[in-house]
């Protein structure tokens, strides 16, 4: 396959996610612009001009309309998809780690980061109106966290309950009605550096540092399967279409000078979903993988690296006519 | 998907001359029928050459539901502003190809080998190691025989009585650290007829043709003489600098029947109106 290789950022790639329908693609990164592309064709449709941070977070609600960014310029802001500008902005008291619409989009949530002496907080917020108020407009809901920093978040498909990740590793089930926990597991040692849901949301893959990726069950949070690797996941993705997923990942971008691009197995890995063992892998990144996602067909998928590009890949037929040997 | 074709500047005189003034042509754009769209363009390089960059794009219609379409249509925006519609060679480029690389199972992977390594120990000493002097199943330096006198001649029991004895016979041996060449081992002389004759077996399959035209190929000739028998070897003389044939070639067949065969039928025979001469290949010493 002849990947398509979007050169359309500074610095490493954070996180990228694709529409609902899987024709655009939002990009975030360490530069202060996140970008949207056609995924065809690469195309690059624009450019959300306006941050002054790091891009943490992105996120696209699902009629394509909205997009919402977090930043480290203590910023969370909506974009309209169509013409690229700003229309909604939030002043935070730190920096925006992760941001989320809803399924219904009705709502949005963001975390901040514990520092500057500010604990690390959750913030539900309306997203249905967005207008010059918008700014000044009080959170729904508020619910500080005491312990360890959120690192990734979800939505439940019915809007009810937050899943959110943790620094150390913790996995903690919110209810929106009270904001309260409603379960909580520690089945990582580490940070958690991305959560995907599966297809329909019941199940969700988290991508911790500890070297693995872990399945769950999204409502029970019970500990479904376990994909090892040997180096820090920085992002897994299941596929809507095989019982596969995909991880990426590499070595800390801290220790990449001091490797050589073989030995940093910057690839993506494809696991078989059921079965945990690893069938199949594809070059290309010269940096770790932070984000990866399949394409809502099934038939592409996507990962940015730390490398600062985005590569879209097409699969072969080699990939849909291979078997798993079982 | 679009495959940016570089071009060298033109070399020729004539277009360099055309170009001067600093006007460039205006880049052009021309639709196939098949879906290719092909996009000239020209400019000067900040080294002051001129370019010709040709892109080959491949436009495909699909249908999709109608708000992708009406996606489609969205104007570009932010830093793309200013994109002219389809990807802009300088934020999106296609890559190299790359290959989904699938692995069977580890323990699949990992047996192979240790089975190797397990076929080698046990093979044990036997077959890795050959003595150079005696041919036994040690190293050469431990072999028993290496002080005797029997060092370096091959088995002790083969040509020992054949060669004749005396001083002489002895100091012609290859023994010690002196070289001797094959041909003078065991006795020159006695080498001449018996072994030798059996060696040159292989050319005595082998046929001379001559006078072929020159634009005879390889494969030409392989349908010639395929009908004869097996072919061992062929080789046709061509000229170095025009590839063409030279005129002659060697056939080697793996049966002596088969090359007399072929000289029988081939000799005299007409191909591509040249009357071929074909005979045995003379032995290379004799020429």
């Amino acid at each position: 396959m002849k990947p398509l290789i979007l050169q359309g950022h500074e610095r490493s790639i954070t996180q990228i996610k694709y529409n609902r329908e899987g024709d655009l693609l939002f990009s975030a990164s360490k530069d202060n612009k996140p970008n949207v592309w056609y995924s065809l064709n690469g195309e690059r449709l624009g450019s959300f001009n306006g941050h002054q941070g790091a891009i943490w977070c992105i996120d696209v609600d699902w009629t394509t309309t909205k997009c919402m960014t977090g930043a480290g310029d203590n910023t969370c802001k909506i974009w309209d998809c169509e013409t690229g500008k700003e229309t909604g902005n939030i002043p935070t008291a730190s920096s925006v780690r992760t941001c989320m619409f809803s399924y219904s989009a009705n709502m949005a949530v963001y975390t901040t980061d514990k520092a500057m002496k500010q604990p690390c907080e959750i913030f539900i917020i309306d997203v249905r109106t967005i207008d010059d108020s918008f700014s000044r407009q009080e959170p729904i809901l508020r619910i500080p966290i005491s312990g360890s920093r959120v690192s990734s978040i979800l939505w439940d498909n019915l809007d009810e309950s937050l899943i959110t990740g943790h620094e150390n590793g913790e996995i903690i089930q919110w209810d929106l009605k009270t904001g309260k926990k409603i379960n909580s597991i520690k089945e990582h040692d580490q940070l958690i550096n991305d959560m995907q849901w599966n297809k329909d949301c019941t199940m969700f893959i988290t991508a911790s540092k500890d070297h693995t990726a872990k399945l769950f069950d999204a409502e029970t949070l019970m500990l479904l399967k376990t994909y090892k690797t040997e180096r820090p996941v920085n992002s897994a993705a299941i596929s809507p279409i095989a019982e596969h997923v995909v991880l990426g990942g590499g070595q800390e971008a801290m220790e990449v000078t001091t490797t050589s691009s073989r030995a940093g197995k910057f690839d993506s890995r494809f696991f078989h979903l059921v079965f945990e063992e690893e069938f199949a892998r594809v070059k290309g990144h010269f940096g770790p993988i932070n984000s990866v996602c399949f394409h809502p067909d099934g038939k592409s998928y996507a990962s940015g690296g730390e490398d600062g590009f985005v590569r879209v890949h097409s699969f072969d037929s080699s990939y849909f006519e291979y078997n798993f040997d079982y | 998907m679009p495959v940016p074709v570089p071009e060298e500047p033109k070399s020729s005189w004539a277009d360099e001359v055309e170009l001067e003034g600093g006007a460039l042509p205006p880049s052009t754009t021309e639709v196939f029928d098949n879906g290719i769209k092909i996009v000239t363009e020209y400019k000067v390089t900040e080294e002051g050459k001129k370019v010709k960059i040709v892109r080959t794009y491949r436009v495909e219609k699909r249908i999709v539901s109608k708000s992708i379409a009406l996606r489609k249509i969205w104007k570009k925006f932010g830093e793309s502003a200013n994109d002219k519609p389809g990807p802009n060679p300088a934020t999106t480029i296609v890559g190299e190809d790359v290959y989904m690389q699938f692995i069977s199972s580890k323990e699949e992977d990992n047996k192979p080998e240790d089975e190797g390594i397990d076929k080698l120990k046990a093979l044990g000493d036997k077959n890795v190691v050959k003595c150079r002097n005696c041919g036994g199943d040690h190293w050469t330096s431990k072999c028993p025989w290496k002080d005797t006198i029997l060092a370096g001649g091959k088995l002790p029991d083969d040509k020992k009585p054949a060669a004749p004895g005396g001083p002489g016979a002895e100091s012609n041996k290859p023994g010690g650290s002196k070289y001797v060449p094959p041909s003078l081992r065991d006795g020159g002389a006695k080498r001449t007829d018996g072994p030798n004759m059996a060696r040159r077996d292989d050319n005595y399959c082998a046929i001379r043709i001559a006078n072929l035209s020159d634009s005879t190929t390889e494969t030409d000739l392989e349908e010639l003489v395929k009908p004869f028998g097996p072919i061992h070897k062929l080789y046709l003389a061509k000229d170095k600098q025009t590839g063409l044939c030279k005129g002659f070639a060697y056939i080697h067949f793996k049966f002596k029947n088969d090359a007399a065969k072929a000289i029988a039928r081939l000799n005299g025979h007409g191909y591509d109106h040249l009357i071929l001469s074909v005979d045995w290949s003379k032995p290379m010493n004799s020429q």
